[in-house]
């Protein structure tokens, strides 16, 4: 029991970081028997740890096979609809509840992110999953933060997939700032509005490039 | 193994010495041991080590293993060589003019402390406001190196607020292990606190990942079943427990030792008994007292850092069977602390080398030196280049490719005028080369008593030694085991008087030195004095007898050699109990006007509740920490744990309870 919890971590580190980074690209198969060799363990924790990924819809387990979860427009447009809502609710909530220390760390964050050149995509998007965390660490609700990193897998591969198109947005660390800036005033709607367009301009990016992908093909 | 086993409980036990890995395959309830194997310890990566020892064990049925216990000095040589991990110390509230007028910059165990405005006094109020800004811009400073962050908060045993704070405010920001003092220690000594805090950072992937690798060869041999280590009280504690809080592994090998030697001895009469423990590198002593070992008062001392982690009590000398038999800067006969690899050994393995030894014996110079005993050769090939950084180690390697090579020899091919020059510290440690010569385990191969490699080179050697400094080999010997044994029976007179016994050179206490040498060597014709040692020795590992027959002999007690005793340090490892304490304090609050105690606060771990009576507060803290004790005892695998509460006195109207659970490993009859 112990014994496979330990590599069942393992496990679910490695394979998601394979889908991710897009080296298990959308809608291939996977093979539990070739992932248990190369992790040099047993099947079980390889498939506990598909279990786990599959619960953050990074794995599909249809009646037969196992397969990378697909990245297609309307899956694409569910996912935004949802983490548009949320995330924009929370930074409502966290410009009314934001203490003292949920500042200080917001600002540490915004700080670093601008200090951190452009050309450092990878530095900058893990930077930017901290904000959201913080954010969502502001708004004190442990429910909603669990909720918002469950979709976090989901929008990293995006981040992957647009990453060759797209680089980082310098925009987006202006945002940031700006939204900052209105939590620490504790203008709700402000920061609910600057949220919404932050994230819904997220996803007019990913789609617009999916879809010059579907054009190419 | 062609017991019944479906009426045993087999359990596991397995110890990372500095020289060998031992394992032992014992049934619990009938304390019968059904294998014992050992292989060579491989400080490289441990893992290889534990592998092999338990293929030796020839194990029919992994399945009906019903536990797996760890004891290993990983931690204790992590630290001792400077190998933890890199940590950065946040000291919240310390007051860096008192921590440098008391010369304790250098206590901390690592170079990179940083001092914070924040902390609480002693009725746990806020000192100071927690400067949170500055050190989350401190963090971002230094996370890129570092590999894990230790925080210490003043008085946080009795308020941990800003320490928890902190932990918040940084998980927020990066992704570094961040280990908390309170969680590791309830005394109050802060300076003592961080040191454990830093250490047990430095340690945290260490021992994570030495704990997979044990768990991993587990499942590679089908053993499926919970896995303890020991602490350096001896006590058992889960994997769990230990990926947490690792340096509560320090000297947890001797302490196994220790338990393992009672377990064995189960006829033993006596409430308390002397463990005498000789390995290939050191030796160790212990007391066992009601069958539990002694517990150092002070925290444990490791590599001259003073922690506030229980740990046995107990002393250790560099004396073993592979102690290096030479003449030391002064010229003198010395026996270790440096080990080395038997000749007999070597000679085994290279066989081409015995021709030299003989011709070095039939040879006759004048200037002789035990020096040409001396002989380094190639274990393996360095992978890691940098290990190479001077071409003279270039050329060293290139040289003990042809095999292993005498000192003078190596002197004399390098062109260098002394060994020292070379620096191959680094390289003995990652055992791509090592170091043979003249030894205990050598001496015991010429008188027959231990022989199971090449006798005659073990001959040759002693032969030559005696001719390069004018002694008959009998003489020889003599002189050797009365050195072992009066180095022994020094250590354990230090050990249990705390009194260091006088030296030839010391002239001040000629008394003393008097008294000790005519007791221990009977010389004069007035008085007959005597030093008798009223416990029984036990003596564990494979050369005890030979090393402590004339020590007991000496002290005029008895010897104990217990069946398996050489492998006690592995039956340790399984005979220990689980162990799970917890720490409460009560503390008084006071009014605003410092005048009044208005009611007291109980501090467990985190939280933290407030009554009117000191009664009421003392009965919850008891409650509370005997059932948090007990119910983590139980979830650690204890059967039926015993608790045992202790109130102390703080002074100041603070009091601290201390609950222990211990009970013994459940497992199915």
């Amino acid at each position: 029991m112990e014994l496979v919890r330990v590599d069942t971590q393992r496990a679910y580190q490695e394979i998601r970081k394979k889908i991710i980074t897009l080296e298990l690209p959308p809608g291939s198969p996977i093979d539990e028997g070739k992932l248990a060799d190369e992790f040099d363990m047993g099947v079980l924790p390889i498939r506990e740890a598909i279990k786990l990924l599959a619960h953050e819809h990074l794995v599909d387990i249809p009646p037969h096979g196992i397969y990378v979860s697909d990245v297609n427009i309307p899956d694409l447009e569910e996912i935004s609809e949802v983490r548009v809502l949320l995330e924009s609710f929370c930074a409502r909530q966290a410009a009314k509840r934001a203490d003292a220390d949920d500042l200080i760390v917001l600002e540490t964050l915004c700080e670093e992110m601008t200090s951190i050149p452009q050309s450092e995509s990878m530095r900058l998007f893990n930077i930017d999953h901290k904000f959201h965390q913080a954010i969502a660490q502001a708004a004190h609700n442990k429910y909603l933060a669990q909720t918002l990193e469950r979709f976090y897998g989901l929008s990293q591969r995006l981040w992957y997939l647009v990453l060759p198109e797209l680089g980082f947005l310098p925009a987006s660390v202006e945002e940031h700032l700006e939204l900052v800036k209105v939590i620490i005033s504790c203008d709700s709607d402000k920061a609910e509005q600057i949220m919404y367009d932050h994230v819904n301009g997220f996803y007019d990016k990913v789609r617009e490039i999916l879809l010059n992908k579907i054009k190419e093909k | 193994m062609k017991n019944d086993i479906s009426k045993q409980s087999l359990v596991l036990g397995i110890d990372t010495g500095g020289t060998y890995t031992d394992a032992v395959l014992l049934d619990y309830f009938s304390r019968k041991v059904l294998a014992t194997h050992k292989s060579l310890t491989t400080k490289r990566d441990f893992s290889i080590g534990i592998g092999r020892v338990i293929d030796g064990i020839h194990i029919d049925d992994p399945s009906a293993i019903q536990m797996v216990s760890v004891s290993t000095t990983l931690a204790t040589n992590a630290i001792a060589e400077s190998k933890g991990k890199r940590v950065v110390l946040f000291l919240i509230g310390y007051d860096p003019d008192l921590i440098s007028s008391f010369k304790m910059e250098n206590s901390f165990a690592t170079p990179n402390y940083y001092y914070f405005l924040g902390g609480h006094d002693l009725y746990g109020r806020e000192k100071a406001e927690l400067d949170l800004t500055s050190i989350l811009s401190k963090v971002n400073e230094v996370k890129q190196s570092v590999d894990a962050i230790a925080v210490s908060s003043y008085f946080s045993p009795l308020n941990p607020e800003h320490e928890i704070r902190t932990q918040k405010a940084i998980s927020a920001i990066c992704d570094l292990p961040i280990v908390l003092g309170h969680q590791l220690s309830t005394k109050l000594n802060s300076v003592e606190r961080a040191t454990t805090a830093a250490l047990n950072a430095s340690l945290l992937s260490i021992l994570q990942d030495f704990i997979i690798a044990v768990r991993q060869s587990m499942e590679l041999r089908g053993i499926e079943a919970p896995l303890m280590v020991v602490r350096g009280d001896g006590t058992l504690m889960s994997d769990e427990f230990a990926t947490r809080t690792p340096v509560e592994t320090i000297h947890s090998g001797p302490a196994a030792s220790a338990i393992g030697g009672r377990f064995l001895s189960p006829s033993l009469k006596q409430d308390t008994a002397l463990i005498v423990d000789v390995g290939g590198t050191t030796t160790d002593v212990a007391l066992i007292q009601r069958g539990q070992v002694t517990i150092s008062e002070k925290g444990a001392i490791v590599s001259g850092y003073k922690t506030s982690v229980g740990a046995a009590n107990l002393l250790s000398i560099g004396l073993g069977c592979d102690s290096h038999i030479t003449l030391n800067r002064k010229k003198v006969l010395s026996i270790g602390p440096e080990r080395v690899v038997p000749l007999a050994y070597l000679c085994k393995q290279y066989p081409d080398l015995r021709k030299k030894l003989k011709s070095l014996v039939n040879r006759n110079w004048t200037q002789s030196t035990p020096d040409w005993l001396e002989h380094w050769f190639l274990l393996r090939e360095p992978k890691d280049e940098s290990l190479l950084d001077t071409s003279r180690k270039k050329e060293l390697i290139a040289l003990l490719r042809q095999g292993p090579i005498a000192v003078p020899e190596i002197i004399q091919k390098l062109n260098i005028l002394h060994i020292n020059q070379l620096n191959v510290d680094e390289l003995v440690r990652q055992e791509i080369i090592a170091k043979a010569g003249l030894t205990p385990t050598d001496l015991l191969h010429v008188s027959g008593v231990y022989s199971p490699w090449d006798v005659e080179a073990a001959t040759w050697a002693r032969q030559f030694f005696c001719n390069s400094q004018f002694l008959d080999p009998d003489e020889f010997d003599q002189i050797i085991w009365t050195q072992i044994t009066d180095m022994i029976i020094r250590t354990i007179i230090t050990f249990l008087s705390d009194k260091k016994v006088p030296h030839e050179e010391d002239l001040y206490d000629e008394f003393g030195l008097w008294l000790y040498k005519n007791s221990i060597y009977p010389n004069s014709e007035h008085f007959a004095t005597t030093i008798r040692l009223v416990h029984p020795i036990i003596g564990i590992g494979a050369p005890a007898e030979v090393f402590l027959q004339e020590v007991s002999q000496k002290l005029l007690t008895k010897l104990v050699l217990p069946q398996h005793h050489e492998v006690a340090n592995a039956v340790g490892a399984v005979a220990g109990s689980i162990m799970v304490s917890e720490e409460v304090i009560i503390y008084p609050k006071l009014s605003n006007m410092d005048l009044d105690i208005i009611g007291y606060y109980v501090q467990a771990g985190d939280g933290r509740e407030e009554f009117s009576e000191l009664e009421i507060a003392r009965k919850y803290a008891i409650d509370l920490s005997k059932e948090r004790a007990l119910n983590a005892a139980l979830r650690s695998g204890a059967d039926n744990p015993q608790v045992t509460v202790e109130e102390l006195s703080d002074g100041l109207d603070s009091y601290r309870i201390k609950v222990k659970a211990i009970g013994n490993p459940r497992l199915m009859r």
